[in-house]
């Protein structure tokens, strides 16, 4: 079963994740995306604190997660794919063709970044990345829970949808 | 390369005086701070979430938090290291805002202890998802429910409105007073390594046992609290139309499971009531 869920979500995993789309999606795996906490036992410590039983965690890299997708969608139970900026989405999509559909769902408030949505704020770098992975026939919304309205890419970065 | 490391400071600040109480395996011996820091930091966690809002969520309140151990910190409240650990903690946060105390200790402990800024910030986030996950299922999922069915059911056995209102407020108030004093304690006491203190048996199966008890006093204290509100001998309609109400709402709300949010829910029914007592019961 291919993973449910390519999420960008500088929280990585919390309640929205587990409970908000981990209930209606039926998850059973996260695979969480960052080269430094794949090389870091304690926030991996941190990280499972956060996920109740029933459901497993994977730590990747961007590297090893390209290799590892392929197992992963052979998988019979439903999973989701964190990570928690843009950059990193955007080296494992550029590795990984399977990954049709990239859903944001919490980028906060930094110095340079501007508001799109409540959850989303963006620095003029990020825009340029996500269009460039839409120009690649990605599609891209802003969701933060499934009861949300999605928003799609042109509307978030037009502003029409705050 | 990534520092796995756990503390890795350069020490704690020169003012306060270390040789406290042992710390956790791993984690140095606690700082002593002065017991009026100790007080202030406790009693500002009652509004850490006072300056809320989306771009920030929690982080000011965590800053405000820490803030009177950061000027314990070498050069005291207009040194260079005050600021920048008070610009660092008052950064985006989110967390349960009880359990957030974990996060205070915690982070006023690793500022202390003098711990690199970029592990500080990996920190504050990986702590996020735990304190919020974890405080969620143990407060909103089964403390709040607990004691809102227990003040139930003592009006159900006849109680009168000040005696339900101090049990609710008693119970309630000592539950969360005494995770926000554990939580501060907690995290002091073990600094970056915390995790074991979130993963002791109260968050771990304190969320299934007041799952249960809520659901025990569902059954004891709803049908007394009804009892109690019609009275003996009265119509039969109000209490059929509850139990119709119940049973239809209660299928709506699985088939709706996942897409029902809290305030939907209640402007539902609170619009059902208002129908009820301006149309239905006088019309």
């Amino acid at each position: 079963m291919p993973i449910e869920l390519y999420r960008i979500d500088d929280r990585l995993i919390h309640g929205q994740v587990v409970v908000g789309w981990g209930q209606p999606l039926d998850l059973r795996f996260i695979v969480l995306v960052d080269d430094d906490v794949a090389a870091s036992e304690w926030e991996q410590e941190l990280y499972r604190l956060g996920v109740p039983p029933g459901i497993e965690v994977h730590f990747d890299t961007v590297d090893t997660a390209a290799l590892s997708l392929a197992g992963y969608g052979k998988d019979s139970r439903r999973g989701i794919l964190l990570t928690k900026d843009i950059e990193t989405m955007d080296r494992l999509a550029a590795r990984a063709p399977t990954i049709r559909e990239i859903n944001l769902g919490g980028l906060h408030y930094r110095a340079g970044r501007v508001q799109k949505l409540r959850y989303v704020f963006l620095a003029a770098d990020e825009e340029q990345v996500l269009r460039t992975l839409a120009g690649r026939g990605i599609t891209i919304t802003a969701q933060d829970v499934p009861a949300a309205r999605p928003v799609p890419l042109d509307d978030l970065l037009g502003g029409r949808s705050h | 390369m990534t520092d796995t490391r756990l503390g890795g400071g350069a020490g704690a600040a020169p003012d306060a005086q270390v040789a406290g109480r042992p710390g956790p395996a791993g984690v140095g011996p606690v700082p002593r701070v002065p017991i009026g820091t100790r007080m202030s930091v406790f009693t500002r966690l009652f509004a850490i979430q006072a300056s809320w809002n989306y771009e920030l969520l929690m982080g000011t309140g965590i800053g405000f938090c820490v803030e009177p151990v950061l000027r314990l910190l070498p050069g005291g409240a207009h040194g260079a290291a005050y600021r920048d650990a008070l610009a660092r903690e008052s950064r985006y946060f989110n967390a349960h805002p009880y359990l957030a105390a974990v996060a205070v200790g915690a982070l006023a402990r690793a500022e202390l202890d003098g711990v690199p800024g970029d592990r500080i910030e990996r920190f504050r986030t990986a702590l996020c998802g735990p304190l919020g996950s974890v405080g969620d299922r143990l407060v909103w999922a089964g403390w709040l429910p607990v004691c809102s069915l227990l003040a139930l059911a003592a009006f159900g056995l006849g109680a009168g409105a000040a005696v339900v209102l101090a049990i609710f407020l008693g119970a309630y108030n000592a539950g969360h007073l005494g995770l926000r004093a554990w939580g501060v304690d907690a995290g002091w006491r073990s600094g970056l390594r915390v995790a074991p203190a979130l993963s002791g048996r109260l968050f771990r199966v304190g969320p299934g046992y007041l799952a249960r008890t809520g659901a025990y006093l569902s059954g004891v204290a709803l049908p007394i609290a009804l009892g109690r509100v019609i009275g003996p001998g009265a119509e039969r309609g109000p209490i059929v139309g509850v139990v119709a109400a119940t049973v239809v709402g209660g299928a709506l709300l699985v088939r709706m499971h996942g897409r029902a949010e809290g305030w939907r829910i209640a402007i539902v029914v609170l619009a059902a009531f208002v129908f009820y007592a301006t149309v239905a019961r006088h019309g």
